[in-house]
């Protein structure tokens, strides 16, 4: 369900890095149940959004919103507290280490105090369990190596895991990208099975066609400005990629490389 | 969504024996198990009583000391100053209980201040500067040996210090860090308690509290702990803390074993250390091992050096054993994991 | 919709491995090891060939004696190689087992002396570097009614310890004798070149030497298991300070680098050494060598399993509870060329 004040939103943001313009009078918003996309090329500034959102830098110019009012993040930790959680492409996971202890990695749930407090396995094993269970993935034993699972297993881990912890704000930075079309269509489905659950995502991503099955809006960037930022009913797949790809700069490109 | 019940049921049976096949200890128990048959079959005084006490010392104290350089080898990091650093706790209480008369007690705490500030230093050095923990420590290494050396021959000049019976406090601290256990008749050194006591305190710490899954992530991949946010750099001070306290204690016992401390103590045993907890099962890139694999990779250690001798065999061989053992518990391990994870995608 | 992460091998399908062969070649190599080792340990071990049972046994009830001897010297140590060879001989000739274990740890030559007690051995040498360290273990030995002989370090402890008594060299008098001898030739300055840190015995051979020479005496630390850093160490104090007249080495290792060292240098000091090998009475042949203070180590190994025999055929005690003395004996040029026959062979 959609809500009318947004959970997260850009207005007119800009940040530069020296000389550098990484970006420039972008706005978006993000809401709860809703799937905002970030598409770009490389160099398109999709990195620095994603810096912003979670908390990593600042912006120079415009303002970001939580809940419709100004924030500032001192530091990741403080977004983190607001609820908003980010997926890096390395997904932050130990290979060595088994999927419940990843998952509870950083906020191990213990019982008893003092110099006894005790991690509590058990509950952790459970619920490590149940969640991936909800996103679909049903292990066979949650204590194999999460470098053992695949990378669509291991997406979901890393999304279940922020989905668990209260994130409202579910920032996915290029999941699909380094996987097969059959793990990325898996990948999507996780994507959307957040979603239903209520969270607001923003996806991150170079890949149109992964983009626009399960994207609500869409910010497209090209070299740090904003090129667009348009609901799913505006824009077909077509357009997105025609948009993407630079629209007329492409027609120009056939009719140069056809055969005479 | 959820899966069918009927692969719930699959998975409970395969469990047991897999999760036991993929632990990193096995290389180390058949290693254990291996040596103790061989030794035990050619000479009965081996596993005697009296000759399991006689074999079950020098593994203590290795043990003591593997098993903290194990957990930092968990947390992706190299102490190769704990060996000299065990010289250096000693001749710290030897020096400072005769040559400066203080009691005892105040000189083996005094130690472990010295022990802690080397320790601290070599995690504030690795983790400021990220250089690698290897030559970091290697160099605090040299420089203890140097201050070993210097220090003693400044205050004292020479190069063993004695004299530790009849000082105050020497009683008590003899009874709580040196003395021996009787066990039906046969004298255990006290060493093996504390021993098999950090043994299980390690294992506890590593497998069930948030700091040692915190050593396995530091060890795993650092980066990906921090953005989660384990405190990688407490972490890792803590680690060399560890292995510091371990040296203050296993070279307060041998001080007040011997009564004396040599200036070269020490020396050469680093590695020693390193090789056991190897056999245990700890990877040198890190993120995988155990305190139990690492112990009883000093218990191989310790039946083998005395064991050579009840066998009547020329010391000289103990070397080669010892590769040799190295190099079989380390393909054991291997061999076994790799036959459970392949079973686990079947 | 189904979930295709289900019933997929994890990790992808394309990954194979060359199972078969490398598994093999594991077990062929570990199973060559522990072959390895059980000849080579059987092919070592000290005894005589008696017709009597392997010693799983205390060895009284007919069978040969059986002496450990526990020394403070690494494997492979020139110097304590002599020792051992007069022991393994003595065992030859007069019916005795005989086996040798060395460290320089004390804990761990504690350790090896509580596993000869453990064993019932019918006697024990001891060398005691570190007497302190070594004391509950002897007393042990001694308590079990094993007799105990100390040999080359710890003297003063010796009887102490409830040793029957100690052969070797006292290290202040050989020192003095050395030290006087340097004099003699006109020497004010020497350098003295200690190889094993904490060994009380090589600091009373230095301390004995100055009050022998009267002049000035520097000790040198130098690592006896790393000689080529032990030239250097010479080399650069000969380098540093001319007014050295002569380089005491205490082990024949270290005298043999001490004349690679000086070569080159411009000095003329003389070196003279404790402890002989083959190379250092070639070398006082040649001239290179002043004399070697000779402790006579073949002594040290032979005559306390021939005390232990004793003691048990005949309940006789040598030395009446002092010493028995196995040096200071002088090698110098003039009786270096019938030494150094013997010493190729190992045993001077």
């Amino acid at each position: 369900m959609t809500d009318d004040t947004a959970l997260l939103e850009l207005r007119d943001v800009g940040k530069r890095y020296g000389p550098v313009i990484a970006l420039a009078d972008v706005s978006t918003a993000v809401r709860a149940g809703q799937v905002t996309c970030v598409l770009g090329d490389n160099g398109a500034g999709k990195s620095t959004v994603i810096s912003l959102l979670s908390g990593v830098h600042r912006p120079d110019s415009g303002e970001i919103l939580l809940d419709g009012a100004p924030m500032r993040f001192a530091g990741p930790r403080d977004a983190l507290a607001a609820g908003i959680a980010t997926v890096y492409q390395d997904l932050a996971l130990v290979p060595l280490m088994s999927v419940w202890r990843n998952f509870f990695l950083g906020q191990e749930p213990t019982k008893r105090f003092g110099p006894i407090r005790r991690l509590d396995v058990r509950t952790a094993r459970s619920v490590a369990r149940t969640e991936l269970r909800g996103m679909g993935i049903d292990l066979r034993d949650v204590d194999q190596p999460v470098g053992t699972l695949s990378g669509g297993e291991r997406q979901a881990v890393a999304i279940a895991r922020a989905v668990y912890f209260g994130a409202r704000v579910l920032i996915l930075d290029e999941p699909t990208s380094a996987l097969g079309v059959k793990q990325a269509g898996t990948v999507l489905r996780h994507i959307a099975a957040a979603r239903d659950r209520g969270l607001a995502v923003v996806f991150v991503t170079h890949n149109p066609h992964h983009a626009h099955p399960v994207g609500d809006r869409f910010l497209v960037l090209k070299r740090g400005r904003s090129l667009g930022d348009h609901t799913k009913g505006e824009l077909s797949r077509e357009d997105l990629t025609r948009l993407m790809a630079g629209g007329d700069e492409l027609d120009e490109l056939a009719t140069e490389l056809d055969r005479p | 969504m959820s899966a069918p019940a009927v692969r719930d049921e699959r998975v409970a049976a395969d469990h047991p024996v897999r999760r036991f096949l993929v632990r990193p200890e096995l290389g180390a128990l058949i290693g254990a198990v291996v040596v103790f048959v061989f030794f035990a079959v050619l000479s009965s005084t081996f596993r005697s009583a009296a000759g399991v006490a006689n074999w079950l010392d020098p593994a203590s104290t290795l043990g003591i000391m593997a098993v903290a350089v194990a957990l930092l080898m968990i947390g992706g990091e190299f102490d190769l100053s704990a060996g000299v650093l065990t010289g250096t706790t000693g001749l710290a209480v030897t020096i400072l209980a005769t040559h400066f008369g203080l009691n005892v007690w105040l000189a083996v705490l005094l130690s472990l201040v010295l022990a802690l500030a080397v320790g601290l230093a070599n995690g504030y050095v690795v983790t400021r500067t990220k250089l690698p923990s290897f030559i970091v420590t290697l160099g605090m290494f040299l420089v203890l040996q140097g201050l070993n050396l210097g220090v003693t021959k400044l205050l004292t000049g020479n190069v063993l210090v004695g004299g530790l019976v009849g000082r105050s406090g020497f009683g008590s601290a003899h009874l709580v860090f040196a003395s021996s256990v009787v066990l039906g008749g046969t004298y255990f050194k006290v060493s093996i308690v504390w021993w098999l006591v950090l043994t299980v305190l390690a294992t506890l710490v590593l497998l069930r509290t948030r700091f040692g899954n915190w050593v396995f992530a530091v060890g795993g991949d650092a980066k990906a702990a921090r953005n989660v946010g384990v405190p990688a750099t407490r972490t890792t001070m803590v680690l060399f803390a560890t292995t510091a306290t371990a040296a203050w204690l296993v070279g307060t016992m041998t001080a007040l074993r011997n009564t004396s401390a040599q200036a070269d103590a020490g020396v050469g045993d680093e590695l020693t250390f390193i090789v056991a907890a190897v056999i245990g099962g700890c990877l040198l890139t890190g993120g995988f091992g155990s305190a139990v694999g690492a112990s009883l990779g000093a218990l191989i250690f310790g039946m083998t050096s005395v064991g050579i001798v009840y066998a009547g065999w020329d010391a000289d061989w103990y070397k080669l054993f010892l590769g040799a053992m190295l190099l079989l518990a380390v393909f054991a391990n291997q061999f076994v994991r790799r036959y459970a994870e392949r079973r686990r995608r079947s | 919709m189904t979930d295709d992460s289900l019933g997929r091998p994890p990790g992808g399908t394309h990954r194979r491995r060359p199972a078969a062969p490398r598994r093999h070649g594991r077990w062929w190599a570990a199973g060559a090891a522990l072959l390895v080792l059980a000849v080579a340990g059987c092919s070592n071990r000290v005894d005589i060939g008696a017709a009597g049972p392997t010693a799983t046994q205390p060895a009284h009830s007919g069978g040969p004696l059986t002496v450990a001897v526990v020394t403070h010297g690494a494997p492979g140590d020139p110097f304590w190689s002599i020792v051992k060879n007069g022991a393994v001989q003595a065992g030859k000739d007069l019916k005795v087992k005989v086996t040798y274990q060395g460290s320089g740890v004390p804990q761990t030559q504690a350790q090896f002396i509580d596993a000869a007690v453990n064993q019932h051995v019918d006697g024990l040498v001891v060398s005691m570097a570190n007497p302190d360290a070594l004391k509950s273990s002897v007393e042990r030995a001694v308590h079990a009614g094993i007799p105990v002989i100390t040999i080359n370090s710890g003297g003063d402890k010796s009887a102490e310890f409830g040793a029957i008594t100690h052969v070797g060299q006292d290290e202040t008098i050989a020192g003095r004798a050395a030290g006087a001898r340097l004099a003699d030739t006109g020497v004010r300055h020497a350098i003295c070149v200690v190889h094993e840190a904490g060994n009380i015995g090589l600091t009373q051979r230095c301390q004995g030497a100055a009050q022998g020479l009267h002049g000035k005496l520097d000790t040198v630390q130098v690592n006896v298991n790393n000689l080529t850093q032990a030239q250097a160490t010479i080399r650069a104090k000969l380098t540093a300070d001319h007014s050295i007249g002569a380089v005491l080495t205490l082990n024949p290792a270290i005298a043999t680098a001490a004349v690679a060292a000086e070569s080159g240098t411009g000095s003329t000091a003389k070196i003279a050494t404790f402890d002989l090998s083959g190379d250092v009475t070639t070398a006082i042949e040649q001239g290179q060598i002043l004399f070697a203070v000779d402790q006579q180590p073949y002594l040290q190994g032979y005559l306390p399993v021939q005390m232990v025999k004793l003691y048990h055929d005949n309940a006789n005690t040598v030395g009446g509870g002092q010493p028995v003395l196995t040096g200071p004996g002088f090698v110098t040029k003039a009786n270096a060329a019938r030494v150094a026959d013997l010493a190729k062979r190992g045993t001077r």
